[in-house]
């Protein structure tokens, strides 16, 4: 490494472009800690896994060659495997447009340029580093428990809240709630999208007599494709692989009678309360395709929805 | 990060040592020459519970260390949840702890897959059980050999709130009440309190021992010693049925609020304000008292009626085993024997993990106890006399089982399943585990 250093250092950059190791040799070194943190903490393990979901294996014992059992009882007789997914998709399906949707209508307000937006961006912005924390879903907890502080404020306008959290019917809808809660990173993104739409746009608009609505829904929406696009992608990812809350709130149980039981929880129990790390890898690896699938559909269609000409 | 520290030995972990055994108050000018020739010892131990047991635990691994010179006592604990799913992970990478406390339900599992140390040839010098009782040495036996060390008798013990009932001027439970009067009890109480969301009763449906003693004082049991299930659909059909009934009375926790319960003592019905009495077990007194304002109590889980076999049995309430892969392994026996043997060390521990199984060390402890401690010691006596024996061992997927029972009791709880519906159920998802293993 240090020779390699030495070696590219001095050299101007004369080969960049043209010869491909040479050129990027210094590029590739900063890379370095990237690539070492790749390769032995993301993909070794990936691919770890990926043998173990073809095993038995009780983190004790030595692994057990299984084939593809593991996949085969996944797909033909696991009760819990459906209930989770089921969990899982309405959740996705629930917390994603609804996020983007508030994120959005936020970053439209702020891009009014009112005073303070700084001020008002970081605030909004705040809920989405310390979201995911466990302090967060401890808080929830306690705002959505039967005596919380929710129904507390219920209570003055003469309202008997049920525990939003214990009980079946309501508690993913708490989540999902949580989960716009942290709406700033998208929202962020939106703003600066929006500052990208060049203005002249839209007083040519307004001299048509374009309403505001019209001019949200004709040229805001479509030039904002994009943005869309991408927040649709990654908070769809961060959907399927939510954990934190549902793990916190339930007390690692996915409860009650299974009503929280994310995808990545119940891989987790399988893994890690009941020890069986072959069955859990293949669970992961299912979700990992599920999660490429969704992705690919998303850039698939997006040559008819998105409109990347300014 | 204190254990990546506590393996790297050096120049600044030796330091870190001496200054360490000077604070504790060894004489560092004498000691210092012999410290340097004797090798540098570490060891890890790991237990769950509260932070009162982790005081405890520390200071006798400090009073352990002052008396030997270069060896240290790194402890590390968390909530029960959380500690079965790390030391299986530590155990899987290799990196298990030197001291583990172990339960009667995991011990099978771990010594039979290799993960602890047979502690046989440690006795006596190492190990001195020299004043157990054969039942005590037994209980932590797999297969014949030891490989746990009880650090006390525990049992199963409803655990009430003594002022609240007192105060309501309520009969307290006791011992010679059986399930429909504690359950009467119950209703009174929620009656007499009127708190909002306050129950006489936690609900004890989803509770795998409570569950145990009401099988056993009808004469069977949560499993077979073939690793079956011990009972039918229509025994545990009954059991949900009681609680349903219970529940529809007002006596018991509704379930949604019991739903907060996450099997610990700081989010259990009693800690919360929810409940009056509770499922627990007996040395689990010290530790509720401790996050409880109220004065409690504690007697027996509801019995079987007349003439009703007792259902409940005194086991270790934690052992301490040594791992396989402990690389200092006399050294750790000989901090375990520490635990259970020394008289000082009892003095430090108190009941809080159970009634020492250790002769001299109860002798010793006893008139030390504060009147918690002595609560328990005579609740353990009072019990003496009404136990059974120990049940077979819990076979693979039993952990699993639990959270079944949980679940489908909620299902009964929420109204979406009848009680014989939710008996059929439980044997049929229980017994595909037990299958699976």
């Amino acid at each position: 490494m240090a020779s390699a250093v030495s070696e590219a250092a001095p050299r101007p950059i004369e080969g960049a472009g043209e010869n491909g190791w040479r050129g990027s040799g210094a590029g590739y070194l900063f890379l370095t800690p990237w690539l070492l943190g790749f390769f032995g903490l993301t993909l070794g393990p990936a691919l770890i896994s990926l043998y173990l979901s073809f095993t038995d294996f009780d983190l004790l014992s030595t692994p057990r060659w299984v084939g593809a059992a593991n996949y085969v009882r996944i797909a033909t007789s696991d009760p819990k495997f459906v209930a989770a997914m089921h969990v899982t998709f309405l959740y996705v399906a629930l917390a994603v447009p609804l996020k983007l949707a508030f994120a959005l209508m936020v970053a439209v307000i702020l891009n009014k340029g009112i005073r303070g937006l700084p001020l008002y961006r970081a605030m909004f912005y705040l809920p989405s580093l310390i979201g995911a924390s466990v302090a967060i879903a401890v808080l929830w907890r306690q705002l959505f428990s039967g005596d919380g502080l929710l129904n507390r404020v219920l209570a003055l306008i003469g309202i008997q809240g049920p525990s939003w959290i214990s009980d079946p019917d309501t508690s993913l809808y708490t989540l999902v709630a949580l989960s716009i809660w942290q709406f700033g990173s998208p929202m962020i993104i939106f703003l600066a999208g929006l500052r990208q739409i060049p203005k002249d746009v839209y007083e040519a608009a307004e001299i048509d007599g374009a309403s505001r609505s019209q001019q949200f829904w004709r040229i805001t929406l479509p030039l904002l494709t994009p943005v869309v696009f991408f927040n649709g992608v990654v908070q769809t990812i961060e959907a399927f692989k939510a954990f934190t809350p549902a793990f916190i709130i339930s007390g690692g149980t996915g409860g009650p009678i299974d009503s929280t039981l994310f995808y990545t929880l119940y891989l987790y129990q399988e893994a890690f309360a009941y020890f069986r790390m072959g069955y859990a890898s293949a669970l992961a690896w299912i979700l990992v395709v599920i999660i490429a699938a969704f992705t690919a559909l998303a850039f698939l269609s997006s040559r008819y929805w998105v409109h990347y000409d300014g | 990060m204190t254990h990546a520290m506590g393996r790297t030995v050096g120049a600044p972990a030796l330091s870190r040592r001496l200054l360490m055994t000077s604070m504790l108050g060894g004489a560092l000018a004498t000691r210092g020459s012999t410290a340097f020739a004797q090798s540098d010892l570490r060891l890890r131990m790991f237990w769950w519970g509260s932070k009162e047991r982790a005081e405890r635990t520390n200071k006798v691994n400090a009073l352990y260390q002052q008396t030997n010179a270069g060896l240290t006592v790194t402890g590390e604990s968390l909530g029960w949840t959380d500690y079965w799913p790390r030391l299986a992970t530590q155990t899987a990478g290799r990196n298990a702890a030197d001291v583990l406390q172990m339960d009667y339900r995991y011990i099978f599992e771990y010594a039979r897959r290799g993960a602890l140390l047979p502690l046989d040839g440690y006795q006596p010098a190492a190990l001195n059980l020299g004043d157990f009782s054969p039942a005590a040495i037994d209980s932590g036996k797999v297969d014949g050999k030891i490989y746990g060390v009880s650090l006390g008798l525990n049992s199963t013990a409803l655990i009430y709130d003594k002022e609240l009932i007192q105060k309501l001027g309520l009969k307290e439970p006791s011992w010679e009440m059986a399930w429909s009067e504690i359950g009467d009890l119950a209703v009174e109480i929620s009656k007499a309190a009127k708190r909002d969301r306050f129950t006489g009763l936690a609900d004890g449906g989803r509770d795998e021992p409570a569950l145990e003693v009401w099988l056993g004082q009808r004469g069977k049991s949560l499993y077979t010693t073939e690793g079956k299930l011990g009972f039918d659909d229509k025994d545990i059909a009954e059991w949900f049925a009681f609680w349903q009934d219970l529940r529809k009375r007002g006596g018991c926790a509704a379930p949604d609020t019991q739903a907060l319960d996450r099997g610990e003592i700081d989010s259990s019905m009693l800690t919360l304000g929810k409940a009056a009495m509770g499922f627990h077990q007996s040395n689990q007194l010290v530790g509720f008292q401790a996050l409880n304002k109220s004065k409690l109590g504690l007697t027996t889980y509801p019995n079987g009626g007349k003439g009703a076999k007792p259902g409940r049995y005194l086991k270790p309430a934690m052992m301490w085993s040594v791992s396989a892969q402990s690389k200092q392994q006399e050294a750790a026996v000989k901090l375990v024997s520490f635990f259970v043997a020394d008289l000082e060390a009892g003095k430090l521990l108190g009941v809080e993990r159970g009634v020492p199984a250790s002769d001299a060390v109860r002798k010793v402890v006893t008139p030390t106890l504060d009147e918690l401690g002595r609560t328990m010691a005579d609740y353990i006596t009072l019990i003496s006399d009404k136990v059974g024996p120990l049940p077979p061992p819990p076979p693979r997927g039993a952990g699993e089982i639990q959270t079944i029972l949980r679940r489908v009791n909620e299902l009964v709880g929420f109204g979406k399943l009848a009680p014989t519906d939710g008996g059929k159920q439980f044997v049929i998802d229980s017994t595909a585990v037990l299958a699976r293993g």
